[in-house]
């Protein structure tokens, strides 16, 4: 949370998915990064769940609108949908299975199929407090995330580690890229986006986009 | 490494034993889908008792020996049975009247030994899927908790048999929740049968096609139910376009696992005995009634709030008594009989 500021003041809000095979930990990552809590005990995620968390970001407040995704791909028919107006995605594996790390290649193709090429992309190995029973080497998705130039990192949603950071990361690349195009004045307008404006990579017409504006 | 906890650093363990649990086997800290807060605010006085048994004598003349009048009954006196269903079916029949009323004991005496084969000999390609999902069904339930304990077993076995029966659906995440429902109150036989039941359509229109690829059943509810929060709760319906809430943000759950997935336990019993009876209109009338027993909140919200609230019903909108009798006033006609929905997967 920003200091002192309320709920609904930020400069900037970033519409986020969570996408990876079912059982990687999506949920949990959402919930740790957003309340700070982890479920041993949590259950399949049937459809979408929806989190926020508003969080400084290169000196500007930064609220993060996270859409968590049921893992299933026959969910993609619900799912897909809320790929559209994201500008950062996390695509998530689990280091213990090796087939939720081949299947990343699908997700992202199916994730860039919906979205702007602008979209920040960040592969993330969930589960690295499990070291012994890892199958996925950080050298093999360190490899696979430089050919597809995402950002990558290995998380822990269990003990907390690079969780912070990870979400951190996403949105000060989106930051960067937003702040760099209104800096050229590239696109309709060189005026740096209004105060609590959604910045959209691409503007299109998805009915689940949600324009911010400061509600009170 | 051991998992556990960490916000609280208490060790989670394996299954625990002595954690106090609910008249229906949930653990009672768990906040969502414990029934608890109903059933303790409500002392059973002896009139309570009385009536409830003279309920259950009431059922049993209407049901007879292991449900040899039912038929005859619902023939004579249809609204009867309609009526009384719709008052809840008591806890100790409900199983027996479940497969009656679903039309699954007819399809389990036609069937002998088709369940068996199906678990024992045949393999199919949803077996990993589902032991992925089965301790991530009702984790707080003690029957499902234990780690390849009966329940988790029986959850497996019907979900895998139905995998094989039906690989056109395979399995699909959300089933577990009505098996598991299904599995504590009947054997993992009959839950299959009934789950043949509901899928196929044995009574009611069938439901396999929430579960079909694209999931156009689902896109189809959702749709409808969009057009009738606009047509019978307009102010709030207005305010759901203004704030670009899509019903697939709230009411997925609702139509996928027929709200056994996070409502609390009471009233998704009570809604399943009129679900089975009377079809999936239940399903939009109980949403309906929810939208509109807290339409005055929910207008206020914008959108943030708006998605949370609509996860996380307060508990007054939540009781049974209220709730249902509300539900019923509602009426649901379906205008749009086909409805073309854009359906798209890789």
């Amino acid at each position: 949370m920003a200091g002192y500021r309320a709920d609904e003041e930020y400069d900037y809000l970033f519409k986020l998915v969570l996408i990876g095979d079912s059982g990687v930990g999506k949920s949990n990552l959402l919930s740790r990064f957003t309340k700070n809590e982890f479920n041993l005990e949590s259950k399949s995620t049937i459809g979408v769940e929806f989190a926020t968390k508003t969080t400084k970001v290169e000196g500007k407040v930064v609220k993060a609108q996270i859409w968590d995704t049921a893992g299933q791909e026959r969910y993609r028919a619900i799912t897909s949908a809320y790929y559209r107006g994201a500008v950062g995605a996390l695509l998530i594996y689990d280091v213990t299975r090796h087939a939720t790390f081949e299947n990343a290649a699908r997700w992202l193709r199916e994730l860039r199929g919906h979205t702007d090429p602008n979209i920040v992309v960040m592969l993330i190995g969930n589960k690295c407090d499990l070291r012994h029973l890892v199958a996925v080497k950080t050298e093999e998705a360190k490899a696979f995330a430089e050919r597809e130039s995402l950002y990558f990192m290995e998380t822990s949603a269990l003990d907390a580690t690079n969780v912070e950071n990870a979400f951190t990361e996403v949105l000060t690349q989106i930051h960067k890229i937003v702040s760099k195009r209104s800096v050229d004045g590239g696109g309709e307008s060189a005026d740096l986006p209004g105060k609590g404006e959604t910045i959209n990579v691409k503007e299109d017409g998805s009915v689940l986009k949600r324009m911010g504006c400061c509600s009170n | 490494m051991s998992r556990k906890r960490t916000e609280n650093g208490s060790e989670s363990g394996p299954a625990t034993s002595h954690v106090p649990v609910d008249r229906f086997g949930f653990l009672k800290q768990e906040h969502a889908n414990s029934p608890e807060r109903f059933s303790k605010s409500k002392t059973t006085s002896s009139t309570d008792h009385d009536r409830e048994e003279r309920k259950v004598r009431k059922w049993r003349k209407m049901i007879g020996v292991g449900g040899s009048d039912w038929k005859h009954y619902v023939r004579r006196k249809p609204n009867v049975v309609r009526r009384r269903i719709r008052k809840g079916i008591p806890d100790c029949l409900r199983g027996l009247v479940w497969q009656l009323i679903s039309g699954s004991r007819d399809l389990l005496l036609m069937n002998p030994g088709v369940y068996e084969q199906l678990v024992i000999y045949e393999t199919s390609a949803s077996e990993l899927d589902i032991i992925r999902d089965i301790s991530r069904t009702f984790p707080s339930h003690v029957f499902f908790q234990k780690r390849h304990g009966p329940g988790q077993r029986s959850l497996y076995n019907v979900l895998k048999a139905y995998s094989v029966y039906d690989r056109d659906v395979g399995y699909v995440q959300g089933m577990g929740f009505i098996a598991g429902l299904l599995l504590l109150y009947m054997s993992e036989e009959d839950a299959f049968w009934l789950l043949v039941a509901l899928l196929k359509g044995a009574v009611h229109a069938p439901m396999e096609g929430l579960y079909h690829a694209g999931l156009p059943l689902v896109q189809q509810y959702l749709f409808q139910l969009e057009s009738l929060v606009k047509e019978l709760i307009p102010k709030l319906g207005e305010h759901f376009t203004q704030e670009m809430i899509n019903p697939s943000m709230y009411a997925s759950q609702w139509f996928i696992t027929v709200f056994s997935y996070s409502f609390p336990f009471p009233l998704a019993l009570r809604i399943w005995d009129v679900f089975l009876s009377e079809g999936v209109k239940i399903v939009f009338k109980v949403g309906l009634a929810l939208l509109k027993y807290c339409q005055d909140e929910l207008v206020k919200l914008p959108f943030e709030k708006l998605i949370h609230a609509l996860k996380t019903f307060p508990e007054d909108a939540m009781n049974p008594d209220t709730l249902l009798p509300l539900a019923y006033s509602i009426k649901v006609l379906f205008r749009f009989r086909k409805v073309n929905v854009l359906v798209k997967f890789p």
